[in-house]
This record gives C-alpha cells, structure tokens and sequence, in this order.
C-alpha cells in the first residue's frame, strides 16, 4: 500500500512556503511525509513543475539547498536537517604489533559511504563528527567500532582474530560464519591459494584442504582428478568429482572462473553440509566465491605473469650407442632397415619449454544503489609436448541494482569463456621412449621414417607432430539473473535463474602424410556440439531472533533441464593437397564405398527437479541444531525409482561459551560438532542410462544394397536408482591464545551403498550381456586435522604456518545381492605385451578400490630369466591367471600438507609441501618398456641392461614392478615484494617469484609418483608420460 | 513443476520404432550383421585352430595372446577361454535377437511378405542353433523374448530335434528365388542344405545315423536346380564375389568399410607380399596352415592348389621378392663370420613349423621364422581392404552347392542308397568327380571313406568346416602339428565359466 503512488503524475508547486509544497505533494501522490513544521517554516521554494517523477525526486528537487534532507523507511519520509560533515581522517592499526593495516574497510553508520585504507592504514572520509560512529572490517580481523565523539583524527587498534571464526562461510544456498557451522567445512581464502600456472580452480586447492585428494598432470589440457574423502562409486569421471556451485550457481562448468577473480573457495565436507545438494552431493561440494563489489568500494586491479616451464623428470632411455653395445654383448643385431648410423633423441626432438603468461585486469564500484564489477583474464599455456597448447580468455560482468528503499536486489551476471586446445597425438609419449633411436627423423628423400608394418602404434613421433593437429575450440556462455526481495521483516524470498551455453568445435586433420591414417591421402574429423543447462533456483529464508532463540529457516524449490550433444561429426579423406587442411571438407574425395565419420554423440536431456528445507536453531548463542532435507527427482533413473529423499542433521555446542569456561581465558573457542546425513550421487550418467535403446546394429546386405540395421544396445532397467551415502561426521574446533593457534579435527564414517556397476547378464534371455544396476556397498573411514599457528607476529615480522594431516581407509564392503553377484571384478587390464587378458587389479569385498592381484616375482633363475611364484607356492616361468596374488593396494594411508607464509617488512615469502604415504604405485610403464627381447626393434630403459636378453617374462607385470609411492614434494616457493608507491593513485603494487614443483622426495623409479587416484584403477603408472614439469613464474599484482 | 519426463529426440525407442515397412527391414538387420560380426574371425577360429588346417603360432611373444591360439591347436583350452566366450555370447545373442525379431514382426501388420519373414528369422534361429549345438552340446532352447527366468539346458538331442522341426516349418514358407534379392538371406534350399548337414551328423549329434535323410534333402536342393558349380572355383572367394556366385547358397556378405570382419588378408599373409597384391597395409604374418594338411593337395593340375602359398615368392611380374637383411636377421641362430653382413633374401614360404620355444609355441621372429608356415590365399587378398581395420571385401560362403554333393556322396558311402536327379543316377564317385572336374583334378573312380575326407579337406579348406568333418570322421583325436592331446571330451568345447556364475542352471560338459 505505501507505494501505491511512487510516480507523481503531475504536480504544479508555487512560489511560497516549503510546507505548502510538501502539502501539495502529499495530497497529490498520497505518500507519507513527516516533518517537522516549525523548523521548515521559514523555508520557501520557487515556482516548478513535476510531470511523471518520483516522490524521491520531487522531494529531492524541493530539498535542494534548504541543508535539509529525507530518508525513506518503509514508505514514510521523514525529513529532517541535515548533518554537517567534515572530513575526518585516520589510521587503523593492528592491536597487538601495532603495524598499520591495509585494506580496511571504514563506513559511517547507518549510511552507505565509506573508504578503506591505503597501504599506510590511512583513510578520509566525510562524516558528522558530533554524531556520527565509525565501523571498521577487515578480514582475519573483529570488527572495530569508534564513536567520533568531535575527533577529527582518530586512530583505532583492531583485534586480529586468526581464528576466523566471524569468517563468511558459503554454504548451500547461504552462508553463515565458520563459528556457526555444525559440519566439516574448509574454507580456503585467495592468500592462501597455491600460485603457478594453473587453468582450473581445483588446482588452487591441492594439499590445502584435508582429506582432498587433487592429482594432476602435466598436460595443459588434462583436467585433475579430486577425490574427496576417498572413492565412493565405481564409475569414473565426473562420477567421482565434487559438485561445485560457483556463486550459488550449481554444475556451473568451473572453467568459467579464472583461478584470479576468486576470493574464497569453501569445500563441503561432511553429509550434514552437502545433504542440502542432495542427489549430487555424495562426493562433497565446493562452493567457488567469485570477487564481488561491496558498497562504498572502488577498485582496478591488475595481475599477471609469465612463465617457463621444463621437464623435471624422465625416463632414462638408452641412447643409440647404449642400445648397439647391449645387443652386441647379447650376440644380436639390428635390422639393417634400424640402422642409419643416427642417435636420435626422441624426447628431445618433441620437447620444448613451455612458456605461458596471463592477464587478469578487474574493476568494481558501486553506491548504496548500484555495484557493478568486470573481468578480463588471458591464458596463454604452451605445453612442453610440441603443439600441445591452452589458450584462454574469459570476460565476466556483474551489475547489481538495488530499489524501492533495499526491499528488492537485482542482480546479473554474464561470464563467458573461449579457448582453444591444441592436442598432440596420444601416440607421441610411447614411442619418444621407445622408438629405436638408431634411425634418422627422414629418409633422404625427405620423408619421415616410418615402418608402418610393426604393429602395435609404433610410429615416429616427429612425424606424429608434424603431421596431425587436433584442435578444439570451446566457448562457454553462463547469464544468471537473481532477484531478491523482502516480503517483511526477516523474510526473504530469491529466485535464481541461469542459462549456460556450451559450443564445442573440434577439428582433426591427419594430414597426407601421417601415419594415423595411412594410404587416405588426408583425413579430417569435424565436429560442433552445443550443450545448455538451465537452472531455475527458488527459495526462501526467514531469520528470527527472539529472547535467547536464533532460529534461520529455508525452503526451496529449484528445476534444472541439461540439453547436451546438439550438434553433428562427420569426416572426409582425400585430398590431393594439405593446404586447406580440414577446412574444407567438400575438396577432399573419399574411397567409393567409404564411410563418413558421424560418431555417436547424441541429444541427451537430463531433467532435475529439487525440493529442499534446512532449519538453523542456535540457542544462547551455545547449541546449534541444523536439521535438512531434500527430495531430488531425476529424470535418468528408473521409472520405479525417479525420486530420493536426503535428511541430515546436526548440531555443535559452543563449550567456550559456557560459565564454566569463564576463568579458561586462553581459550577462544572451543566448539563440539556432530552430524549424520544422506547423500546422493546422479552425477556423471548418460540421461538415458534406464531406457532401452535402439541404435545402429552395423550394416548388411539387403537386395543389392548394404544398408543399417537397427537393434536395441541397451536393456531398460526401471529399478536403477541413486548410489546412497551415509556419512556420520565428528569434529572439534579449537581456538588458543588470542587465535595464534587453532586446531580443527574431524573424524568421519561413510559408507555408500547401491553403487551402479554394469553388471554382465546372461545373454538369453536379455539381449545386452550387461547391464547396470544397484549392488555394491563401499566404506570410508577416516580422520582428519588442520592445525593453523601463528608462532611469530611482531610489526615488522610475521610467521603463520599452517598444516594439515587426513587418513583414509577405503573398503569395497559387498559388490552382490540377490539379483546379481560376482565374486570380485577383475580390473585394469594394462595390454603388456603378451598378457592380453591379464588384468592387475580387482575390486573384491574387503579390499580397497585398487587392489593390486600381481604375479609375484620370485627373481631370476640362473639364466636370468623371470620366474614368479605358482598359485601351489611353487616356482613357474609361465605364470598364469590363476597365480595371482593379492600385493597391496593403492590407497593412501595419509595424505598432507604443511605451508608457512611469511611478511618482513615489504617482503614476503611463502614455502608449500606436500605429500602422500603408505600407498602403491604399479610402474606398468617401466614393465612394458623393459623388454629386452624386443632390443632388435625398440629402445630400453637403462634398467634393461641388467637383464637377459633372452628373458621374454622380463616385462610380465608383476610385483617387481609394484613400488612404493609415498613422496614429499617441494611443491611451491613464493617470495614477493611489495613496493611502496607514493602517490594516492597506486594502492598496492606486488612483484613476486614463484617456483613450483622444485624438489621431490620419493623411492618411486619412475617419472613422477602423482599418478591419477580417479577412476576404477588408481595408482597405475601405464603409458602416464606427459612429462611432469618444473616452473618459474614472475608474476604482478596492482590495485588501484 | 515435478514432471521428469523429458523429450527423446534423437533416439530409437521402443515407443517410436519399427513403424514403417523400411523400419522392419532396418530391424530385420541385427540377425544379419551379429552373424557378420563373428563368423570369420571369432567362430572361424574354434573350428579350424582346432584343427589341422590353420594355426596361429607365436612369433617372439607377438602372437602370443595369453596362449589363446595355442590352446585351441593344442586342445588345451578351458572354460576360461576367451574366444569360447564370446562366441557362447555370439550365437547367443544371434538367438536372442532373431526372438525378439520374431515377437516385432508378431505385431506388424498381416501381409504375405509378414510369413516368409517369420520364416526368415526362424531359420536364422535356426542356423544359431546349429552352431551351439555343434560346438557346446547340451545349450538351452529359448523361443521368448519376453522370459526373463534363467533358462534350462536341453540335451543334445532335444537341441538337434527343435532346430529340425523349426527348419521343417519354416521350408513352405521361405523365398525359392536366388540371385540379388534374397541373397544372404536364408531361402528353402538352405533349410534343406542345413538339414542335410544335420542329418549327415547325426551319429554325433543323437547317435542315430539318417544318411538316407541327408540324401534325400541333397537331392531337394540338386532337384530344385536353383545353383550350378561355379567354372571357376577361385571365383567363389574372389573379393568381388556376390549374387552372381551360382553355386553359394547361403553366404556372410563383408565389406571393407560397412559391413566389417573379414580379416583373411589381415592374419595370413607377409609384409613383403604387399607389392603383388596392391595392397594399402602391412599385412600380418600371424597364421598359416600345418605341412601335414597341406600335402593333401597333391593332385596334379588341381586348381585348388593355388590357394596356398609355398616355396619361393615371385611378384606378378616374375620378379623374386627380396627381402633385404643381414645374416643374423635372416637366421637368428646364425654362427657363421660377419653375422651383420647385409644380405638379399628371396621370400620363400616353408612348409615346417620350428619352434624356439616348446612352451609358448614360438617361431621367433627373424626372416626365416616370419617366411614359415604356408600361407592362404584361398580368399584371395583384396586391394581395397582399407588399411587402417584391415577388413576385407571377399563375401563367406557358409553353404554351397559343392558341399552339398560332397555330404550327398558321404552319406552314400555311409549307407544311403544312390537316388537319381534329373535323370541321373547319382553314386559317390559321380558327385565326386563333379567336384573334381570343375578343379581339373584327375577324376576318381571307387573314392573310399578317407578320401572322401581328403576331398572335403581340398574343397572346403578354411570355410569353417574342418573341426565338424574330423569329429565325424573320429580323426579329431588324432596327433598334428604340435597338438598330442586325444580326449574325446575336446569334441565339444566347454560351457564358459562366465555364463555358468551368470546361469547357475547351467551344468558344465564332461571333462571340463
């Protein structure tokens, strides 16, 4: 009702009293106006006319210069005199070392203006010195308060609180302060990041979050695998990786973000935190927090660096000269076609430093109406694999507009992503280490040397180089527009609506020459698909305090629809020249008869329906009680099983707050956590993974034409349902000494249950022999501890360091029930020449996921040839399936942690470990390499000279080759300074040097112990050769 | 909104397919090309590596595969076997597509093509049938789709006598037509033919002979006139073989690009063979055939001894092929002076085996090693075979019309009585040397039981016939290559470990 008339259609005001005017205008709009009428009395306004404004305006026009003003609180306007303000100036200091803090946010109260400090702690800004209270923040720090009190200088001490415990939190669909949080949340701030050449935001987070297990390569192009309190599915990919919400938007593709416009990323850990992500939340979640302008601030930054990265390890081939000896001590010879007289390195013919660089240049401002931010970032990486290269630019915009007196925030907000990918053939790693270095990269007549005859991919990997490309151009689009409003006090109700748009172009060109695709005179594979996500998040929040209850309600609905793999493949070969590439593909002219390449992408629609409450209670500010639940519904399942249901619950009790902890003064916090919840996890499935299918069936002759056939691929399963997760969750929060020692444990129990495996069926009756259903069961146990000290903190010398410790212990529970059963899965089948079929792992109850099976090598017998240990105990030369033995497994017993930071002065300083133990790694790559049998047609590592040439079963794969995968790795040196910029247009100006990956401690042989822990086969070292790398990156940040 | 149905657009459901009559022809086509998948490599190999006909020795650890094809020569296999598996899931899943073909086309409309296609997909059950009875005995019989309880075993015997009556009410029904429009398709004559087979096995397959019932369903394939033998007997296997094969009766038709599986010129051949057969790709040296088979084709002016290749390798144009090596490459075990010395050696093909190593039954692989065993060239290598699969383009006959005179004269000489076709009195020796002309062979008069099988073994080498012919002729226990095993329990091959955990039901053969 009170805005029933904001606009004013016509108002026609006289020369004469202010009063009569207000009267008038009142009369006309019906808006509420207070004042007091003997203080305007003496106040006249001259004659003006107002057509279709707003009662603001028009009071504003009527206001101007009377040194009165008006505020409007919900809907009355009340004028009254406005306050004399000055400008009132200051510093900001830290309480206990007395150095001037930076970057402190000052604002009036009750208004919206405000400053921060420069890199002196200094700060101006106008304020009524008789009535006015200064409020300062700043993070890691209490919120400081001054009452001006007529000082027109003033300097204020903040309290450091390194507990964090006022620290923003983001948790779903809200947020609340780490003092408040019930479950097991990490929240990693930007300063404490890892720095380096990274392109997605996972890699910010390794070795900082315990209990997070972030594996990478070093591949520009790979995506890192994360695994978070161990394995809890059978399937891969995204099966296996967190769900990540990027500013309340949930699955928004996290390539969006650049790794520099990130603030804060919190991982949610425990299922009391992640239940209110329900069916997508069995993995944990990560909430990316996204720089956002707040009120009264104003900046523009720049960051950037380049980089130089080299190979920090490889494998120790024979050169040319190394392998000739060996064969001719070993009375054998090379194939006169091997023998050019060369010494080709291989790896150093496709090798390179792989330079990269980025920009990130981001703005922001905003009044109490309006806050707008942008950002630009440029990533430049080139790989050290020739051609193997990232490039990126990601642009993103967020305008936020406030109205009708704060009741309603709008918001939107546009990212967009481009980058181009450029792949060198997989075939490259294996054969830079094998192919035989006795021969030229060309024959004299200039073209490559090749022996297309030998089978198994031997190809020359110059060649694979320079005759194949394999780009891929990806463009990401997320708008997102989110309203909130105030329906009334305490009650809020935000709608959230988002689109993400995906377009995919791929090309391949295998070029006349290459070896790939021999005799086609050229052939390209084209490809573009596009995928869209909409996402429509609904909700409400009701906060209410009363007496010694605080008690914060949400409900929610939110819908979302993926439409992916609109879009088409098809191919041409034949092309009587190279210069156009695959550009055109209607110059090429295929074989009669051939077939192009269409693939098997399809459109997929997954629908995603949500309904979802949570119930906050804190009593005395001492218990908290959270209590959730979600129903997800899910359009891939079975039709008997669309919907789940996921509770959780729990609670914390505050001890610090207790009477009797009083007289404990050195203890800040001390805080019990408990909770219990349930978890789901429909990430990663093909949307039509229930239905039967049909499908092209392969081609056959009908009536003097070959034409397809179609059949069904797929059994229906109606009963396929969500993999569950219980997961109970303990944890401690411990604060000591004023915060300069915090202590987090937590210990948890998980266990999954209905894990979707593709189980094989028998052939009659159904008509696929596999089928996927809901049979397995997997535990995880462990304990977690974070522990943050700040041992040294003077005005001129800092100290925090920081570490943290998890233990997993990972257990297949039961993969069989009723319906279907099998004794164990056997896995990993790693193709070592001459054991096709032989597999290397298996997953069986009561063993972790990654279980080693391995023959057991017994030594070398007195010809030097491998024997291992028979099923009956005994010695055989011929190992077979059935003289396998259980060898460990490749879980970590621990993983961790430890990084300190230091400031002196301008300078600072930051040195990272980290590392794994009590896991196995099985070396498959030195095992297919080491053969020495094939000396006459490959090159060997050096541990091949150790070894009988006659000796066929040296590369079997077996326990000689399973080694011990615990390292400590050196993984980042920073050193910055800061330099002091006089002037007020320069805020802060860092240079800095960073160096990663500088020192690695471990036993294990081969190029890196990091092995990929995703998937269904972890810790396997096979054919894992993009080369890891050591960088060097100078880097700059400024704020203006 | 809670609705989750969402849209399929891009797909083949149940709800959206077959609708039209070219969506039945479409859905018809799985019976065919799970048969095409197969036939050549995987089948093909558990009957003739079993055999005396082909073998796949190891060459310096290639070739080895986990000892796969040495089992199957040396009769060592066991349930775990992998192509023992797949081909159980093979021709089972063969019978489980023709059933739900045939619980599709019970609902399409009434028509007169409707029957015959019924027919079509029971013959083709049928034909499945036939191979699981003959390599795994004792199999369940399945005729829903629709059933989804473990199914029971049937006997042998019961297996043979559904396929009998199946073949027997599917014969009024099928096309009589031959040539383009039913070509790969399963017509009356090879209903007939396959029962002729069956009848000429039956001591096997129920212990009871039916010779007399072989004959006479020989002679409704010879009466009805619908083939001839071809002139030319190359012409049969030639890559540009088709419906104009008089003589083909029921044949797998393959196609470098779309209908893929014919790996001939993959597996048997020799790099340096590339030249004179224009080939786009280096062929493998994995299989070749065993001496003691190969001098069975000794008759004199025999244009059947041309499929083979031995001795000395020239190229079209006469030329020797060389081979460029040194002494050493040439003959690992070399011991003379210089073995660096370089070398030029014409290929030559020999007939003996020599292995390096007894246990994994390896050649090695120097240029001596990779030139042993004969190689085939029966289905003549194919210059289009796309270099990258390596699937060739020559079609398989299963059943032609030179079998069903060899398996007529068989009976004959087992105990039928000779019947006239056409007005000619057909005797053993008759139907014979009809076969033996066409090869321009001497002509035989008075052919025995054993050479009957040295003719069979002559005409139909390597068309997946061997391991059926020796079990019924009791040589499949005998000693060849490096193979001593003599088990009679090998006359069926074991039912996989995998499908006994799936199908508890199921009760493993004797021996196994």
């Amino acid at each position: 009702a009170q805005q029933k008339s904001a606009i004013v259609q016509e108002l026609h005001v006289g020369a004469g009293p202010l009063t009569s005017a207000l009267g008038l205008l009142r009369q006309q709009s019906g808006a509420n106006i207070m004042y007091d009428a003997n203080s305007l009395k003496h106040l006249t306004v001259k004659a003006q006319d107002f057509r279709g404004q707003s009662v603001e305006d028009v009071l504003r026009q009527l206001l101007k210069g009377t040194g009165f003003s008006f505020s409007a609180t919900e809907g009355v306007f009340i004028i009254k005199k406005e306050k004399a303000t000055v400008p009132v100036t200051g510093t900001v200091t830290d309480e206990e070392t007395g150095a001037r803090l930076p970057g402190v946010s000052v604002l009036v109260k009750g208004n919206t203006q405000g400053s921060i400090t420069n890199g002196e702690g200094a700060f101006t800004l106008q304020a009524d010195l008789h009535g006015d209270t200064l409020l300062f923040s700043s993070l890691g720090y209490k919120p400081g308060r001054l009452v001006l009190n007529g000082q027109q200088l003033v300097t204020i001490r903040l309290k450091s609180d390194a507990s964090m415990l006022n620290s923003v939190v983001v948790v779903g669909y809200g947020q609340t302060t780490k003092g408040d949080l019930t479950g097991a949340v990490s929240h990693v701030s930007s300063e404490n990041f890892n720095t380096g050449v990274f392109s997605s935001p996972e890699q910010l987070l390794q070795g900082k979050v315990p209990g997070l297990n972030v594996t990478r390569s070093g591949d520009p192009n790979a995506t890192p695998a994360v695994i978070l309190r161990g394995p809890s599915t059978f399937r891969e990919g995204e099966a296996q990786q967190p769900f990540y919400v990027i500013d309340g938007v949930p699955g928004a593709n996290i390539q969006l973000v650049s790794p520099a416009d990130i603030l804060s990323m919190d991982v949610l850990k425990d299922a009391a935190s992640t239940a209110i992500y329900g069916a997508r939340a069995a993995n944990g979640v990560i909430m990316i927090t996204t720089r956002r302008a707040k009120q009264g601030q104003s900046w523009i930054s720049y960051s950037a660096y380049a980089a130089s990265e080299r190979i920090s390890n490889k494998i120790d081939m024979l050169s040319a000269n190394e392998l000739r000896q060996y064969l001719k001590d070993n009375n054998k010879s090379l194939t006169p076609a091997y023998e050019d007289n060369a010494n080709t390195d291989w790896q150093k013919e496709v090798t390179r430093n792989g330079m990269s660089q980025s920009h990130n240049l981001s703005f922001g401002g905003g009044n109490e109406k309006t806050l707008f931010d942008g950002s630009i970032n440029y990533l430049q990486n080139n790989g050290i694999i020739k051609t193997s290269s990232l490039e990126r630019l990601n642009v993103r915009a967020n305008l936020e507009q406030r109205a009708f007196n704060d009741v309603l925030k709008i918001n939107l907000s546009i990212s967009n992503s481009l980058s181009t990918q450029n792949r060198a053939p997989e075939q490259v790693y294996l054969n830079m280490l094998n192919y035989i270095p006795t021969v030229n990269i060309f024959n004299p007549d200039g073209t490559y040397k090749e022996d297309l005859s030998r089978s198994r991919g031997y190809l020359n990997p110059v060649s694979l180089i320079d005759n194949n490309s394999d780009r891929t151009k990806e463009k990401i689009m997320l708008g997102n527009a989110r309203a909130e409003v105030k329906l009334l006090p305490g009650l809020r109700y935000t709608m959230s609506l988002s689109l993400q748009d995906q377009q995919i172009n791929r090309d391949i060109y295998n070029n006349r020459a290459s070896s790939l695709s021999p005799n086609t005179n050229g052939q390209a594979i084209r490809s573009a698909f596009t995928n869209s996500r909409k996402v429509l998040e609904s909700y409400f929040n009701y906060d209410k305090t009363f007496g010694k209850h605080d008690l914060r309600l949400l409900a929610g609905y939110s819908w979302q629809e993926d439409r992916t793999g609109d879009g088409f493949q098809t191919s041409q070969q034949g092309f009587v020249s190279d210069v156009t590439a695959g550009n055109n593909l209607n110059l090429g002219g295929a074989k009669d008869g051939y077939l192009p390449n269409y693939g098997t992408t399809r459109i997929q629609t997954l629908r995603f329906i949500s309904f979802y409450s949570r119930v906050n209670y804190l009593y005395e500010d001492k218990y908290l009680l959270q209590v959730s639940v979600r129903r997800d519904g899910s359009s891939a399942f079975g039709i008997n099983n669309r919907w789940g249901t996921f509770p959780a619950v729990s609670g914390a009790w505050k001890i610090s707050k207790e009477k009797f902890m009083d007289n404990v003064r050195w203890i800040e916090e001390l805080k019990l956590r408990a909770g219990y919840g349930v978890t789901g996890n429909s990430l990663g499935f093909d949307p039509l993974i229930a239905k039967f299918r049909n499908d092209i069936f392969g081609k056959f002759y009908s009536d003097g034409r070959i034409i397809s056939s179609i059949g069904p691929v797929q059994n229906d399963n109606p009963n396929l349902k969500w993999e569950r997760t219980g997961m109970a969750n303990i944890g401690i929060d411990l604060t000591v000494w004023k915060g300069r020692l915090s202590v987090t444990a937590d210990y948890y129990d998980k266990r999954t249950t209905d894990l979707i495996y593709s189980y094989e069926v028998p052939s009659p009756p159904y008509f696929v022999p596999n089928m996927l259903a809901n049979v397995g069961a997997m535990s995880n146990k462990g304990i977690e501890l974070q522990v943050n000290v700040v041992p040294v903190k003077t005005a001129n010398f800092t100290w925090n360091t920081s570490a943290n410790i998890a233990h997993n212990k990972n257990r297949v529970v039961s993969l069989s029930n009723d319906m279907f059963s099998v004794k164990y899965i056997e896995t990993a089948d790693l193709g070592g020449k001459g054991q096709s079929g032989n597999k290397s792992q298996l997953i069986q109850a009561g063993y972790a996921l990654g279980a080693f099976y391995l023959w057991q090598y017994e030594g070398k017998d007195k010809d030097g040839n491998s024997t291992f240990r028979s099923a009956n105990g005994g010695i055989t030369k011929e190992p077979s399936s059935t003289d396998r033995y259980y060898s460990g497994d490749a879980q970590p017993a621990i993983i961790y942690g430890w990084s300190n930071s230091f400031t002196f002065r301008q300078f600072d300083a930051s040195i990272f470990i980290r590392g794994v133990s009590g896991n196995k790694i099985l070396n498959a790559t030195l095992a297919n390499l080491n053969n020495p049998a094939e000396a006459t047609g490959y090159d060997m590592p050096r541990i091949t000279l150790g070894e009988a040439v006659t000796d066929a079963k040296a590369p079997y794969i077996s326990t000689r080759y399973l080694e011990n995968g615990a390292y400590l790795r050196l993984d980042n040196v920073t050193i910055g300074y800061t330099i002091p910029v006089p002037g007020k247009y320069v805020r802060k100006l860092r240079v800095y040097a960073t160096g990663n990956n500088l020192a690695l401690i471990t036993k294990y042989k081969g190029i890196d112990p990091e092995i990929n822990m995703g998937g269904l086969t972890p810790g396997i070292d096979n054919n894992n050769f993009y080369p890891k790398t050591r960088s060097f990156l100078f880097g700059l940040n400024a704020t203006f | 909104c809670t609705k989750l149905d969402v849209k399929v657009e891009s797909e083949y459901t149940s709800d959206n397919f077959p609708t039209t009559a070219d969506g039945f022809i479409a859905a018809s086509g799985p019976m065919y090309t799970q048969l095409s998948s197969k036939y050549a490599v995987d089948y093909w190999r558990l009957q003739e590596l079993s055999t005396d006909e082909a073998i796949i020795p190891a060459r310096d650890g290639n070739y080895e595969d986990g000892g796969q094809y040495r089992f199957l020569h040396k009769h060592t296999w066991t349930k775990d076997h992998p192509t023992v598996k797949s081909v159980w899931q093979w021709a089972f899943s063969g019978v489980t597509t023709c059933n739900r073909i045939l619980t599709l086309f019970q609902k399409a409309p009434e028509s007169k093509s409707k029957q015959t296609s019924l027919a079509e997909v029971r013959t083709m059950r049928a034909l499945y049938y036939f191979f699981l009875m003959d390599l795994f005995g004792k199999v369940p019989i399945i005729t829903s789709f629709d059933n989804t309880s473990l199914p029971e075993q049937s006997s042998r015997e019961a297996v043979f006598t559904f396929i009998e009556k199946e073949l027997k009410e599917s014969l009024p029904l099928l096309n009589t037509k031959t040539g383009q429009v039913t070509y790969s398709k399963p017509v009356k004559w090879f209903a007939f033919a396959l029962l002729e087979k069956m009848y000429l096995n039956a001591v096997v397959y129920t212990g009871r002979p039916m010779y007399t019932e072989a004959v006479a369903m020989a002679d409704s394939v010879l009466a009805g006139g619908a083939y001839t033998l071809d002139d030319n007997f190359i012409n049969i296997f030639t890559p540009d073989n088709g419906p104009q094969v008089k003589e083909t009766i029921f044949a797998i038709p393959y196609d470098t690009y779309q209908i893929k599986g014919n790996q001939f010129s993959r597996f048997g051949l020799h790099p340096a063979l590339v030249d004179k057969y224009s080939l786009l790709f280096r062929p493998s040296i994995a299989m070749s055939t065993i001496a003691s088979f190969y001098e069975k084709f000794n008759l004199t002016g025999d244009i059947r001894n041309n499929t083979w290749l031995e001795g000395k390798q020239f190229n079209s144009d006469g030329s020797p092929i060389m081979i460029s090596t040194t002494n050493k490459g040439l003959d690992n075990n070399y011991a003379g002076s210089d073995p660096g010395a370089k070398i030029s050696w014409q290929l030559s093909f020999s007939k003996e085996l020599k292995l390096r190593v007894d246990s994994s039954m390896d050649l090695g692989n120097d240029e001596l090693a990779k030139a042993s065993g004969v190689r085939g060239i029966k289905f003549c290598p194919d210059k289009n075979t796309e270099a990258q699969d390596r699937n060739s383009n020559n079609d398989v006959p299963v059943m032609r019309l030179a079998d069903v005179m060899l398996m007529k004269a068989e009976a004959i000489l087992r105990g039928a009585a000779p019947t006239a076709v056409k007005g000619e009195l057909q005797t053993a020796d008759v139907l014979v040397n009809k076969i033996r002309a066409r090869a321009h062979a001497p002509l035989i008069s008075g052919i025995t039981l054993d050479g009957m099988l040295d003719e069979r073994a002559r005409e139909m080498a390597w068309e997946a016939w061997r391991r059926n012919d020796l079990i019924r002729f009791n040589k499949f226990e005998s000693a060849w290559g490096f193979k001593t095993d003599g088990n009679a329990f090998h006359r069926v091959y074991p039912i996989p470990a995998s499908e006994l955990t799936l199908n508890p039901k199921l009760v493993q053969n004797t021996g196994y």
